[in-house]
């Protein structure tokens, strides 16, 4: 690959394991979608941090995210504009995968956060979003900073994006997707064939 | 008037001519602008920004062979015969030795925090440090960042253009390209005197920063390949959200200078 990627390029490569990264350590301020973090971060330590078996975090991990984060919001925002086009059938099929490859994702890198820990640096307002700065640090790692994207506008507030070092998580993946179906004739089915191949070399 | 394919075979010449031709039309394909009845479709293929895609998959895969065979395994016979904090000096010493255009490109993004960080990281880790080994400065409150040319070319308004994924060196634009021309002009090392030996130097210090650079992302490449349907498309994605962060953190710097580091009290 390329000698010019730079270490704030590859901080993505960190972010689709984000969700899984927290420790808790310091906390800046208090407003709702700090809390909010808090307690998402919160319950993922303790799973990251358990005695139990891999396959039981996974197990664990599921609740969690459907609870915190809004994974048909962020399936339907990567799908782009190709979510106007879709059946009713491929848009359930391919909401279904989005969340099982996302879970796989996670839970394929636990590992690699021990010893994580954060602090909240503050929140952006943006649009009915919140912006929840934090920076995270692993040992023998620059730190990274990580914004989460809180959508207050429902009742009950969800993640609808994780920014590392300023390369969007759902942009980056709406990207891959776009791409791959231009290749691919624009066939949703192609795409929901893909995620599955992808789902078996995950399992 | 001679010419080098006058002594060859008819056939040969017209195969010649042929795959030169094949050559021609690979370097220039361009990427299909959807019909501008198809609003959606247009507006992705302009903010994609990618016109000469089918040339730029063509150097992905010329890439990414190359790596696979050749870098990659290279990078991780270095991770696995050098043991890390020697790894940690050669970096720390390839770093350092890029403080010259560090500080010029600091200096040219208007950023005097970052610009003091760059001289007393110099100072402190070429003699403290044991010429650039040990990075002392780090623990004195001059910490590590990165920059170039063509991020200042973005502060001050120059558009990036299309994206290009140039053979060996991977994702650019064209003012990446203007920005890292600039930035080997002004580094000092470009131009020591020949026949000094620094020549050599020169080239092992790109060498190994290659090598260097390529150990330091072994896990997160291969986990945006894993992760990724179409890693082209998401390693250009990367790059273009990373580049237009770092203009926009370097915009954030110059109009609030207050703001950034320079308050800090330990720098």
């Amino acid at each position: 690959m390329s000698i010019l990627l730079t270490r704030r390029f590859f901080a993505f490569g960190a972010a689709t394991l984000l969700f899984a990264a927290p420790g808790t350590r310091a906390f800046a301020q208090t407003s709702g979608a700090d809390a909010f973090v808090k307690t998402f971060a919160t319950d993922l330590v303790a799973i990251v941090n358990g005695p139990e078996p891999a396959a039981q975090k996974k197990a664990a991990l599921g609740p969690v995210i459907d609870r915190d984060v809004d994974v048909s919001g962020v399936a339907r925002f990567c799908l782009g504009r190709f979510w106007a086009t879709a059946t009713p059938a491929q848009r359930s099929d391919y909401t279904t995968l989005f969340g099982r490859v996302l879970l796989n994702q996670i839970s394929g890198h636990l590992g690699d956060y021990r010893g994580v820990s954060y602090t909240l640096t503050g929140d952006t307002p943006q649009g009915s979003n919140t912006l929840v700065g934090t920076t995270i640090t692993r040992p023998n790692q620059p730190p990274i900073n990580v914004q989460w994207v809180v959508d207050g506008s429902s009742p009950t507030p969800k993640i609808v994006d994780v920014i590392a070092e300023g390369t969007s998580m759902r942009i980056t993946q709406r990207s891959d997707y776009g791409s791959y179906l231009s290749q691919h004739g624009d066939s949703i089915d192609a795409l929901i064939a893909a995620l599955h191949r992808q789902l078996d070399n995950q399992s | 008037m001679r010419h080098a394919t006058c002594h060859q075979p008819p056939a040969r010449r017209a195969l010649a001519a042929a795959a030169i031709a094949a050559g021609a039309l690979s370097l220039s394909a361009c990427a299909t602008k959807p019909p501008a009845t198809d609003a959606d479709a247009t507006q992705e293929y302009e903010q994609t920004n990618d016109p000469l895609e089918p040339t730029n998959r063509f150097f992905y895969r010329v890439n990414d062979t190359l790596d696979r065979t050749t870098l990659k395994p290279l990078a991780e016979g270095y991770v696995f015969v050098v043991p890390s904090p020697v790894r940690t000096g050669v970096h720390n010493v390839l770093a350092n030795l890029s403080s010259p255009v560090l500080f010029a490109d600091d200096v040219s993004q208007a950023n005097p925090s970052h610009a003091g960080d760059t001289f007393m990281r110099f100072v402190i880790n070429s003699t403290a440090g044991g010429a650039g080994i040990f990075d002392v400065a780090k623990s004195l409150g001059y910490p590590a960042h990165d920059t170039n040319f063509g991020i200042t070319l973005g502060l001050w308004g120059v558009p990036s253009g299309p994206y290009l994924y140039l053979p060996f060196i991977g994702p650019s634009s064209p003012r990446a390209i203007l920005g890292r021309g600039a930035d080997t002009v002004i580094d000092p090392f470009t131009w020591v005197p020949r026949g000094y030996g620094l020549l050599t130097l020169n080239w092992a210090r790109y060498g190994v920063g290659v090598v260097d650079t390529r150990a330091d992302y072994l896990s997160d490449i291969e986990h945006v390949k894993a992760s990724a349907l179409d890693p082209y498309a998401t390693f250009r994605s990367l790059y273009r959200q990373n580049i237009q962060s770092q203009v926009d953190a370097a915009k954030h710097a110059a109009a609030s200078p207050a703001s950034g580091p320079a308050a800090q009290p330990n720098q």
